[in-house]
């Protein structure tokens, strides 16, 4: 492993930004997020921040294609994808594990959505092995290993040591990000991690996604849906929501045509044209949005597409609890 | 630009349509209209199976996923009722407008599973257009589908879609029957007077392959009475719709429990359908 002395910290993000734009987890407005990395910044070295790192890879607003209409005539071009390399910085095993969701929906082998996969193919991810649960952390039911970060997205592994940070490469990506500051950086072998602290919220979800496919008549969803105010929050900060609408921007005859977050719980989602409503209300929109966090996607890639961040149970005006979902549906023999 | 393949969707961005034009544009009752649309190169914008579908732009305007009715050789066609912000849009368009357009998307009919078999088609109003492509399939490869059976119904004489082959084209193909019904007597109109789901029952068709697209409410008496008839869940095969925005399984909303309509539909068996959550 390679140690870094926490107070050059500072100077080692300086040298990797010389090569590259670097994100970092760090206070915009009161609002915590992944912004671009600069010169003494404060950074979010504990806990995670409140808007989720999905929207590297997924811009909340980002181009499909431009085009112009001129009377009967159209024309069409590809936007060009961004081609720079870029570094993303500490991110937590759940939202690590959340960007591995997203790969399955974007990168299935059916379609690949190119913008995505062109963001994922630049960004190196440095994972921060967890130095602290919150009271609505849950990850390790939901498949998550706080331990060690899913190798599937992350390419280097960030140990906090205290007052120093142990970088281990999980691949030759990080590696070679790891040598651009390399002058900064011991080598050490037989490093002692510190341990992982116990999750305060444990779920029992052995058996969940079966134990769901019989509830969906059940009284259980009319516990959830009337505090509901269909606002969306959960949706959007959360790493693994990744529903979008298709709008256009136009100036005159020229236009761009814009991928925008969407969010299940809008009654506008669904709404047919001529007024036909598939998931007609609040109970309808929970159900459809807790059970494919929970059920359908795991049928179809065996994994949950809800990895524990608490996010949406810390956020929720109304404080909807999808851990006190899981809660009693395990509880409950479907009454 | 040539001729788009399934290949060349995958490698442009799949949200990005290429440019086709409208190459003709028929009127099939008084708010559905068949547009048909080449590449700009004169060429077939892809090649869709029978209930596959394709998306349609206007880009300023909108998207949306419609059943290809038919194709020829250079051309597909979609047949759309004027019911919303595109679709109202696209019933003002001329001839030689130039339009978006992707696919194919969809699983399509079980052309293998139907290969040999008697053939039933039930339909109502704008839902004849995706059972349409496959009638004209079994129509084009005669000799290997047993007979063929439509039922067809729509509010009134004006409604028909369609209407060249219900009483032209089809009546004349070999062992093949067309009954057509309207919902409420009309001045010279000397066929059928009812709803479809009570004609199936005065027709009383034997059991064979029924593929059934309408309206809501006619599918919901008609399975029933299908049901009554002997045919069997695996023998009845409907096509569905959904709001859609991708078409490629990310946007989200065509799901039906762990099922995307535009991935692993729009064509479902209803013995699919019965183990799937009836949210559609």
């Amino acid at each position: 492993m390679q140690i870094l002395e926490k107070s050059k910290l500072d100077d080692f993000l300086q040298m990797l930004a010389k090569h590259q734009p670097v994100i970092v987890p760090t206070d915009v407005d009161g609002l915590s997020q992944y912004a671009p990395y600069q010169a003494q910044m404060t950074l979010l070295l504990d806990g995670k921040p409140t808007v989720s790192p999905k929207g590297i890879f997924l811009p909340q607003t980002e181009a499909i294609y431009r085009f112009k209409a001129q009377g009967k005539n159209l024309l069409i071009a590809e936007m060009e994808n961004q081609q720079t390399p870029q570094v993303l910085f500490f991110v937590r095993h759940c939202d690590v594990q959340g960007i591995v969701c997203l790969d399955k929906v974007f990168m299935s082998p059916e379609y690949t959505d190119q913008q995505y996969a062109k963001k994922r193919e630049i960004t190196t991810i440095f994972a921060l092995r967890c130095n602290g649960s919150k009271e609505s952390c849950f990850c390790t039911s939901m498949g998550v290993d706080p331990e060690k970060a899913n190798p599937a997205a992350a390419d280097v592994e960030v140990y906090d040591l205290g007052d120093q940070f142990a970088f281990e490469a999980l691949n030759e990506r990080g590696e070679k990000v790891l040598s651009q500051a390399a002058e900064l950086l011991s080598n050490q072998d037989n490093v002692i991690l510190p341990p992982v602290p116990e999750r305060k919220l444990q779920l029992k979800t052995e058996g969940l996604p079966e134990k769901l496919s019989t509830t969906f008549d059940a009284p259980i969803w009319n516990d959830f849906m009337f505090k509901c105010l269909g606002c969306g929050t959960c949706t959007y900060l959360c790493p693994t929501c990744h529903c979008f609408d298709i709008n256009n921007k136009l100036r005159g005859e020229d236009g761009l045509k814009l991928r925008t977050w969407d969010s299940c719980m809008f009654d506008e989602y669904t709404l047919m044209a001529g007024g036909h409503q598939p998931r007609t209300g609040k109970k309808e929109r929970i159900r459809n949005r807790f059970l494919h966090k929970l059920q359908y996607f795991y049928e179809k890639h065996q994994m949950f597409l809800c990895v524990g961040c608490g996010r949406c149970l810390t956020k929720c005006p109304m404080n909807i609890d999808i851990s006190k979902f899981v809660q009693q549906v395990m509880k409950e023999e479907s009454r | 630009m040539t001729k788009a393949t399934a290949q060349d969707v995958l490698r442009i961005n799949c949200l990005t349509p290429t440019v086709g034009v409208i190459t003709a544009i028929r009127e099939e009752s008084s708010d559905v209209k068949t547009f048909r649309i080449s590449s700009l190169d004169g060429l077939k914008p892809f090649t869709p199976n029978p209930g596959q579908l394709g998306m349609l732009s206007l880009p300023a305007i909108g998207e949306a996923m419609f059943s290809i009715t038919a194709q020829e050789e250079n051309s597909i066609d979609m047949a759309i009722k004027a019911t919303g912000h595109l679709t109202d849009a696209l019933h003002q368009l001329e001839e030689g407008q130039q339009v978006g357009v992707r696919g194919p998307y969809g699983n399509g009919f079980p052309l293998e599973y139907c290969q040999g078999k008697d053939m039933l088609f039930i339909a109502g109003g704008i839902g004849l257009a995706p059972v349409r492509s496959m009638i004209d399939y079994c129509v084009k490869y005669r000799e290997n589908f047993g007979t063929l059976t439509v039922i067809y119904g729509a509010r009134s004489k004006e409604d028909l879609c369609f209407k060249e082959d219900l009483f032209e084209h089809w009546p004349q193909v070999k062992n093949m029957n067309v009954y057509v019904t309207i919902d409420r007597p009309q001045e010279d109109w000397k066929g059928h007077v009812g709803f479809v789901p009570d004609y199936i029952k005065e027709l009383a068709p034997t059991p064979k392959v029924a593929i059934i697209c309408g309206p809501p409410v006619m599918i919901k008496f008609s399975l029933p009475a299908l049901s009554a008839l002997g045919f069997s869940d695996q023998d009845i095969i409907t096509t569905l719709e959904m709001r859609m925005k991708c078409g490629v399984g990310k946007c989200g909303r065509c799901n039906i429990g762990s099922c995307y309509v535009c991935l692993d539909g729009p064509v479902f068996t209803q013995e699919q359908l019965k183990k799937l959550p009836a949210e559609y």
